[in-house]
Order: C-alpha cells, then sequence, then structure tokens
C-alpha cells in the first residue's frame, strides 16, 4: 500500500512550499488516471482544475490558506457536483449533468478543497461489494497473499472511495453510508470510515436511495483526517428539513486529548454469536490495545439484532422504490424511445436499472403496495422504534459500543451471488444506521490471509467528538497504520 | 324517466392557496408565465432536491379551519402519493393521508326554500400541484409545463351531502366565496385556482347506493351543471336497460358536455402512500393556533349578520353586496368614511352603482378612489340639497371622475 | 406468504419485466420476503411507528421567493424538448 500522507501534514507542507498545490494534484492525479482498480467513474485533469489549483495556491502564498486547501478528495458519484457529471453510478444517469453543487460538497469546495474525480460505487449505492455499478465493479487494492492474482472486492457501496484512499489516488473520499456503505468498505480496505449521526450532514444533492437512512461521511487514512472532514461537512442545512440544529463541536480540538474519566465500552455478546475467530480476535485486539487506560468493558445484549437486517430491506426498499421513480427519460437521464409515452417509461426505466436496484425497487414496491403495507412496512418502521430503544436502553449503561464492522474479510469479485448471502455483509452496521446513530469503523488488525479488518465503534447522537477521540486512541495503541 | 331517481354526490375541491412561492419549493407560484419559468430543480424532481415546507401554505390551512368549523389537527403527516405521469416529476405526489391537516368540518348552503342546509366536510389537506400536459400543440407529441408543479393545494372533500347539481353549485360557490374572504384562494376558476372532483352515485329514494363514478377537475360552474346532469341521466340509462354502472374515472368534455371513462387501466390503482423520509411531522402548539385567529377576516355569514344588525340592511341586499368580496370593500370604506346612512349607500349601492360597473365592465375596486364623492353626492341628497333624480343623473359622472358632486350640481 | 403477482408489482413500479427475468425476479423476491418474514414474530401492538429518527416537528420556511436557475437550467438534461417545454408522446387520456 502506498505511504499515507494526513491531511494535516500536506497542509504544513504546503504552507511550509515543500509543495506545491499543483505538484501535490499531480502527484495524485497520475494515480487517479490510471484508475487501475475502476474506483473512477471520471477523473478530473489538471487544466479542468487549474483555476481552482491557483486560488488555492495565492492562498498559500498569501498564508490565507483555508482549513482543507489544496488537498485533493475523492467524492463518490452519488454527490451532485455542478457541470460535472453525476452518475450514481446507473446506465439511466450516465448522462447527466447536475446544475448545482450538493450541500456537503460545497462545504468543501468552500474549505478549499480540490477534487480529484467521481468514485464509482455501487449502482444507486445499492450493494455491499461495489458489484451492482453499470461501469463494472471496483478491484479492491489489497491482495490475499495466499492467492494474490485474486480480484476481491473493496466493500460497498461507497467501494470506489474505499479503494481509492487506499490506493492513494486521493487523500480522503466523500461516502455515503445508509446500511453501512461507508464503514464496510473502509473495513475491508483497512481505512477509517465514519457514519455520522442521522442529520448531521445534509443530504441535498446527494442521489437519494433511503432517505431516513442515507448520511454523508468521510472515508480516510485516519481518526485525524475524518475530523477534518467532519469540520467542513456536518452543518445544519435549512434545505434539508431532516438536517439537525444540534450545535456542532470543532472535532479535530483536543481530538487527542487524555481520557479525564473512566469509559465504559459495551460489547454486545449478541453480535459475536456466529462469527469466525478472526472477527473475535479484532475485538479482542481493540480490548487489549486498551488495557492501560481507565476503560471498562463490559457486555451487553441487545434483543433486536436478529431483527434488524429484515427491517432494513423493508425499509430501504420502500423509500428506494419512490425516490427511483424520478427517473423516466423525461426530463434528465438516458431515454429509451418507444412507441408511445408508456413504452418510454418502461424502457427507460427497465433498461436504465441494473439487476439489483430493479430488485430493491420491486422489493420496496411489494411492501408497500395494498394488503402488504401493514404486515411489512408499517410492522418494520415500528420495530424499527424498538431498534432506536434499544440502543438508548443500552446507551444508558455505556457509553460506547464496540462491535466488529464486518462478518469476514474482502471476498473474491463475482463470489456471492445470492443476495441474502450479500444482505448479511452488513449485519453490524444496518442497527446503527437504523437507529440513526454515528459509527465508526477503524483498522484493527489482518486476517490471516493478509487482509485488513475493522471494528466499529458506536457512539450517542452527537457523540461525535468523543467517538473521534476514543478512535483516535484506539488508532494509536493498535498503530496498525505502521 | 329521472323522476324516481336521486343523486349521492360528495365533492373533492381542489383550491390553490394564494402564496408567493411554493409549497415546497420557494419558486415563484404564478400562473401565465413562459413555460417552465417557474421551475427550480426541486419542482423538476431532479436528484437529490428535497422539500421545505411553506409556512404559510400551513398558516391558510388553519384559517379554513376555522372558517369552515374544522377541528384543526395539531399532529399532520405528508405522505407520498406515488403513481408515474409526465406532469408528475418527483414519480410522487406529496400529499397528507392517514393524518391530514383538517378534519370533521361543515359549510351551511342556502336552500330554494329558504332553510339552509348543512354540507359535512370529512378532511382538508394540503398537497403539491401537478403540471401541465399541452397536447393541442403538436397531433403526435405533448408539451410538458412543470410551471404549476408544487403549487399549494388545499384538497376539500365533502361527504356525500349533495343531491342536485344545484346544491353542488351552492356548495362550491358558497365554498369558494369564503376562500376569498379569507384570503386562502383568489377563486379564478378558469385559471384552475378552484377545481372540483365530483362523485356521483344514485340510488331510489330511501334504496340501496349504487356504484360511484368519479367526474374529474370541473373549473366551471357551468361544466359542473352540465357533467352532473349528464352523468346523473347516464347511470339512470346504464341501470334501466338493465346494466350496472362500473366504479370508474370519467373525463368531461367541455365541447359536448359529455362524460366518458378515461383510458381503463390495465391493473387497478395503488398509490402506495407512505410518510415522505424527506420531511418530518408537522407539529402545531395551541399557541401557533390560535395567534392566526385575530388575523381572520369577517366570514360571509358573519358580514350579513353585522350589515342587518348594525346596520339594518335588509338580509336580501346585504348577500348581493358581499357576493364579491370586493363590494365589502367598497362599501364598508363607504360606511366608514361618511355618516351618511348605511342603508342608503347600500340601496345605492346594489342599485344604480352596481348598474354603471357592470355597463362599463368595470372592477368595483376601481371606484375606491371616488367613495368620498359618492357618500357627498348621496349627502346632497338626503340633506335635499339636490332632488334623487338629478343625484341619479349626476352619479354616472362622480363614478368616472369627473368632478366634485357639488361643482357638478352648480354645472347643471 | 401468498403469491407475489410479479407482473403487478412491476406494472406498478414501470418495469417491463423481460420474460426470461420474470422467473428469476420472481424467485428472488420470494425468497427475500420469506427471509424478512420474521418480523411478523414480534409484537407490535402497542408501539408506534417510527418514521423517521429525528423526531423532531419539520423546518419551514417563509413564503419568500426565490430564483437561482434559469428555465435552461432545468431543461438542458432533457432528452428531448420543443423550445421550453419537455417533449414526450402524445399522453392519451
Amino acid at each position: 500500500m502506498p505511504k499515507k500522507q494526513s491531511i494535516s501534514s500536506l497542509v504544513n507542507s504546503l504552507k511550509e512550499k515543500k509543495i506545491s498545490v499543483h505538484e501535490l494534484f499531480d502527484q495524485f492525479h497520475k494515480v487517479a488516471k490510471e484508475n487501475a482498480n475502476n474506483s473512477y467513474n471520471l477523473v478530473l485533469d489538471p487544466d479542468y482544475q487549474k483555476s481552482n489549483l491557483e486560488i488555492s495556491q495565492e492562498r498559500y502564498s498569501n498564508g490565507k490558506n483555508l482549513p482543507l486547501d489544496g488537498i485533493p478528495l475523492g467524492i463518490k458519484d452519488l454527490f451532485c457536483t455542478k457541470c460535472i457529471t453525476t452518475t450514481a453510478s446507473s446506465k439511466i444517469l450516465s448522462n447527466f449533468i447536475p446544475q448545482y453543487e450538493s450541500f456537503v460538497t460545497q462545504q468543501l469546495l468552500n474549505d478549499g478543497a480540490i477534487f480529484i474525480g467521481k468514485n464509482n460505487c455501487d449502482e444507486f449505492a445499492m450493494g455491499s461489494s461495489n458489484e451492482t455499478s453499470h461501469f463494472g465493479p471496483v478491484v479492491n487494492p489489497w491482495k490475499n497473499k495466499n492467492s494474490p492474482t485474486e480480484k476481491l472486492v473493496p466493500g460497498g457501496s461507497s467501494g470506489g472511495s474505499a479503494a481509492a484512499v487506499a490506493e492513494g489516488s486521493c487523500v480522503a473520499s466523500m461516502g455515503t453510508d445508509t446500511g453501512g456503505s461507508i464503514r464496510q468498505p473502509a473495513s475491508l480496505c483497512g481505512l477509517v470510515g465514519l457514519k455520522p449521526t442521522f442529520g448531521s450532514c445534509s443530504r441535498w444533492g446527494i442521489v437519494a436511495f433511503a432517505s431516513s437512512l442515507d448520511q454523508a461521511g468521510p472515508i480516510t487514512n485516519s481518526v485525524e483526517d475524518a475530523a477534518y472532514i467532519l469540520n467542513s461537512i456536518s452543518k445544519h442545512d435549512f434545505n434539508d428539513s431532516t438536517s439537525s440544529n444540534h450545535p456542532r463541536d470543532d472535532y479535530l480540538k483536543e481530538i487527542d486529548k487524555k481520557l479525564d474519566h473512566k469509559i465504559k465500552i459495551g460489547i454486545p455478546s449478541d453480535y459475536l454469536k456466529n462469527v469466525t475467530p478472526e472477527i473475535i480476535a479484532q475485538i479482542e485486539n481493540t480490548k487489549k490495545s486498551l488495557a492501560g487506560y481507565d476503560i471498562e468493558f463490559v457486555d451487553v445484549t441487545f434483543e433486536t439484532t436478529d431483527y434488524a437486517l429484515s427491517t432494513y430491506y423493508i425499509i430501504a426498499p420502500a423509500e428506494a422504490s419512490s425516490n427511483l421513480a424520478r427517473y423516466d427519460g423525461i426530463r434528465y437521464g438516458v431515454r429509451e424511445e418507444g412507441g408511445n409515452l408508456d413504452d418510454i417509461y418502461l424502457n427507460s426505466r427497465t433498461s436504465g436499472f441494473g439487476d439489483e436496484v430493479t430488485r430493491r425497487i420491486l422489493i420496496g414496491t411489494y411492501v408497500l403496495s395494498a394488503g402488504y403495507y401493514d404486515a411489512y412496512y408499517r410492522q418494520a418502521q415500528k420495530v424499527r422504534r424498538l431498534i432506536k430503544d434499544d440502543f438508548q436502553r443500552v446507551f444508558q449503561e455505556v457509553d460506547f459500543i464496540l462491535t466488529p464492522t464486518t462478518p469476514n474479510e474482502a471476498f473474491k469479485i463475482g463470489e456471492k451471488l445470492d443476495p441474502i448471502a450479500m444482505y448479511m455483509n452488513d449485519v453490524f452496521t444496518v442497527p446503527t444506521s437504523l437507529a440513526g446513530l454515528p459509527g465508526i469503523s477503524l483498522p484493527s488488525g489482518l486476517s490471516a490471509n493478509g487482509l485488513p479488518l475493522g471494528v466499529q465503534l458506536i457512539g450517542n447522537y452527537f457523540q461525535e467528538k468523543k467517538l473521534l477521540q476514543l478512535s483516535h486512541l484506539i488508532e494509536k495503541e493498535l498503530s496498525f497504520n505502521e | 324517466m329521472s323522476n324516481n331517481w336521486e343523486m349521492v354526490i360528495g365533492l373533492e375541491v381542489h383550491a390553490q392557496l394564494k402564496t408567493s412561492s411554493k409549497l415546497f419549493s420557494s419558486s415563484p407560484n404564478l400562473f401565465g408565465s413562459e413555460p417552465n419559468e417557474n421551475v427550480n430543480f426541486i419542482d423538476a424532481g431532479m436528484p437529490g432536491m428535497l422539500p421545505v415546507l411553506n409556512w404559510t401554505c400551513i398558516e391558510k390551512a388553519i384559517k379554513t379551519g376555522f372558517a369552515l368549523n374544522f377541528t384543526i389537527n395539531k399532529h399532520s403527516v405528508f405522505e407520498r402519493k406515488n403513481y408515474f405521469y409526465p406532469d408528475l416529476p418527483q414519480g410522487y405526489q406529496i400529499s397528507q393521508f392517514e393524518f391530514p391537516i383538517l378534519s370533521e368540518g361543515y359549510l351551511e348552503i342556502d336552500q330554494p326554500d329558504g332553510n339552509t342546509k348543512k354540507i359535512r366536510i370529512e378532511r382538508a389537506h394540503l398537497e403539491q400541484d401537478a403540471g401541465k400536459s399541452i397536447h393541442d400543440i403538436d397531433p403526435k407529441f405533448s408539451f410538458i409545463d412543470l410551471n404549476r408543479v408544487g403549487t399549494p393545494l388545499l384538497e376539500i372533500v365533502s361527504y356525500p351531502d349533495l343531491s342536485s347539481a344545484e346544491d353542488v353549485v351552492n356548495y362550491m360557490s358558497s365554498l369558494r366565496q369564503t376562500l376569498m374572504y379569507i384570503d386562502v384562494c383568489d377563486g379564478n376558476m378558469q385559471e384552475g385556482s378552484l377545481r372540483a372532483d365530483v362523485n356521483l352515485s344514485i340510488r331510489k329514494p330511501g334504496g340501496e347506493l349504487g356504484t360511484r363514478c368519479e367526474i374529474k377537475n370541473l373549473n366551471s360552474f357551468k361544466f359542473i351543471r352540465q357533467a352532473i346532469e349528464f352523468e346523473f341521466q347516464r347511470q339512470i340509462e346504464v341501470i334501466e336497460s338493465g346494466g350496472s354502472v362500473e366504479q370508474n374515472t370519467m373525463l368531461f368534455d367541455t365541447s359536448t358536455g359529455e362524460t366518458r371513462p378515461m383510458r381503463s387501466k390495465e391493473f387497478s390503482h395503488d398509490y402506495r402512500y407512505f410518510p415522505d423520509p424527506d420531511l418530518l411531522p408537522v407539529n402545531l402548539t395551541d399557541e401557533q393556533i390560535n395567534q392566526i385567529k385575530p388575523s381572520m377576516e369577517e366570514l360571509p355569514h358573519q358580514k350579513i349578520a353585522r350589515y342587518v344588525s348594525d346596520y339594518k340592511i335588509d338580509k336580501d341586499i346585504s348577500k348581493i353586496i358581499i357576493a364579491e368580496k370586493e363590494n365589502t370593500i367598497l362599501f364598508e370604506k363607504m360606511v366608514n368614511e361618511s355618516d351618511v346612512n348605511p342603508k342608503n349607500i347600500a340601496s345605492w349601492l346594489v342599485g344604480d352603482i352596481f348598474a354603471f360597473v357592470k355597463e362599463k365592465n368595470l372592477d368595483v375596486l376601481n371606484l375606491l378612489e371616488y367613495t368620498k364623492d359618492i357618500t357627498d353626492l348621496l349627502k346632497l341628497i338626503s340633506d335635499d340639497v339636490i332632488s334623487n333624480k338629478v343625484g341619479k343623473e349626476i352619479l354616472p359622472q362622480v363614478l368616472e371622475g369627473k368632478g366634485k358632486p357639488n361643482e357638478l350640481v352648480k354645472k347643471m | 406468504m401468498s403469491e407475489i403477482d410479479i407482473k403487478r408489482i412491476s406494472y406498478l413500479a414501470k418495469l417491463k419485466l423481460p420474460s426470461e427475468k420474470e422467473e428469476f425476479y420472481s424467485q428472488s423476491l420470494v425468497d427475500i420476503i420469506q427471509w424478512v418474514d420474521n418480523l411478523k414474530k414480534i409484537d407490535t401492538s402497542n408501539v408506534k411507528p417510527l418514521h423517521n429518527v429525528t423526531e423532531a416537528t419539520v423546518s419551514i420556511r417563509n413564503d419568500d421567493i426565490e430564483k437561482n436557475n434559469s428555465t435552461e437550467d432545468v431543461l438542458n438534461n432533457a432528452p428531448e424538448r420543443a423550445q421550453n417545454f419537455f417533449k414526450v408522446p402524445k399522453v392519451v387520456e
């Protein structure tokens, strides 16, 4: 893996003129352009970014640099970027050029970041392996040391973002997480992936998958980098009615602050029921690494874990079936001709969506349809409340919850054909998403095959600051990055 | 033949709310603009766009709640009604379903016998209007204009308490008048600000109710009357010739005056309503609701009662005045500005002044600048300075602003 | 669980499944619906549905007009247009 350069060290190098903004961009652009792992749907070249690079350099020259000035970032191709093709990795949007900039990417631009390109992802973010993209699968830069020619998945749906950071083609990448789409690929690519509290980062301008679950967040090399990005993107947005006006912290400040009181971390025994020893070892490693601190680990048990995936696979497809109704070939996107209007609808949608998206639209339509709404959709919404309450009960006893991020290491492209087997990848990340809680995946060790594995740390609502502080500590103690 | 059949009608009225901007976007809510001029990315259903609720729409709904004796629900929820149509960019309409903002109201309408009849209203809810498909520009293509997309609508759903075309017209015009008085809707039916869907079924007196048909989108009293008469006869004929009425959505053809079923669908509709995850519930406090009360305009029936009791004006004349809100503005200005007997003002208003307005095809509000002159003239008459006859001769000149009454008198 | 009417579901979703794929999706749907059926075991008779984890009241804006885009901005991605209209084959009502 390429040498990791942190945002703070890069900003310092730029400030001290050890490197110019152009040189830095070129360095990452060179890797991105090769697109060796298919982690980009679109790479922006230095010419396109010329004026942004110049303005950024000027700010450094004037000593007035912004927090992310000149930092090359990847952007999941789910964020609408003004005048830059935004496809959601779907055929139906393959020619779509938004005339607007998503709230989150606008914040990054406002802070001086420079975009390297649009990262490949699962089609409309529906997938856990980045194999559903219309533009082909993304390859995990990590190789199984016992079978180095095998192409492995990077996880999904923000697989392109994770692969891009891991291959060194951008410093960090913006992802989105609906049921684990930031945390799971971060784990499979040995990176840090943060899904903030629902309502922290505006959904305005992000192609919607499941509105009550979607949340933007960074995939980064380090916890500190995640704090850099979160500082930029976590803001109240009046144009997103579900955006929270809860006060935001400065997540960078005091990130390495020493624990000033005893912390209690819950480990849900029910999460560890059917996992491999290798996965359990991740939890044990993490525990061991913190042995020198005033941290107590306690067993906790959730009552709803077995129902989380079912709940998720009703609610998310239901919302998606409605969110994706706007893709019809009438106002934008790819139109497939037909003899009459109805044929245009049918042909555009049928040929515009891939198998997994079609499957989820069908599930969602079914669970909302007359006669099934109460049994499936309404029941799922009720169970969602039980899941949320279950977390609040546990958070009365503990400050954080520690779980594995994924039940397995990165698997081979094409290996998991059964959708339900694929959905099981998100078993540890989905409950957090349903409850809207912040969760972060941290690299915790390597598997016997030399592949990265991660642990997930879950905090209570808007506890990102403490979550990042603890994560920073764990990262340091595990010192897996070295 | 139709003597022994009666009709049972319920009405769904869509009233466009008089606001500056749309229900969930800040595009202008304007009629008659250039195609797609009032369309932003939200209205066009672009990827990632999100709705933000316009408070004025809630305020107008609450006002309607007070005016039509509704229960104003403190908790209401916007849901998505899912269906595909080219003038529905999101692929769903944001509406209220399980939890509407208003429930159980009523409106009293006049009956020919002088009594009033109470028409119960089941609910009223806020929703987005759709765009427009224009079919008559090209024989092979339809053209889509999204200007109307997202215009706030209040859908007011009555119980089937109406039993004649006359009832329906009375109900609709009384509803229109009320909504105009409280500044909720401009009442312009030609521009589609107020449209009705008529649900009609027939039965023998005391007999079982037949299957109902819904006639969509009627935007004039004339069409409402025609459509009801035609549909009533059609249903009778179907049943009397041994058939049965199929539950159907009908279109009214304004050129033939006939109703016909919309192209039948392969499968029945299933709108798959569910709470819009982009919006949170509307939770109103008593304070928010009650704050609106003092700003409530006087309602038509309240004005009639006041004119009768305070000004001793005949009920019939009061009714003529309140027929249009503009009349009351003119009338009340004259009453407030002068010490002429209001009864006297009223009789001149509904008599010579209205005749003049009608003859010249004027807007009543144009006369606002001459109210002082008008009442001065009436004073000259009541003080016996001039005769009634002379007054009538001078009035048109006063109304055209040709001079002050005493100058005009001198010139005679 | 009753049989899933894949034709009706795809009709509602405006999808025209190729006949050779109908069986594939149908089976897939049956499997997934069976898989999520475990939710029926939970007694939720006293539980209120949770629409959104943020159980606050909806945010509200003032009735102000804002224009941040041109007509061209909303039309320039259109597959087919005629002047400033979106263009589609004739809609038959």
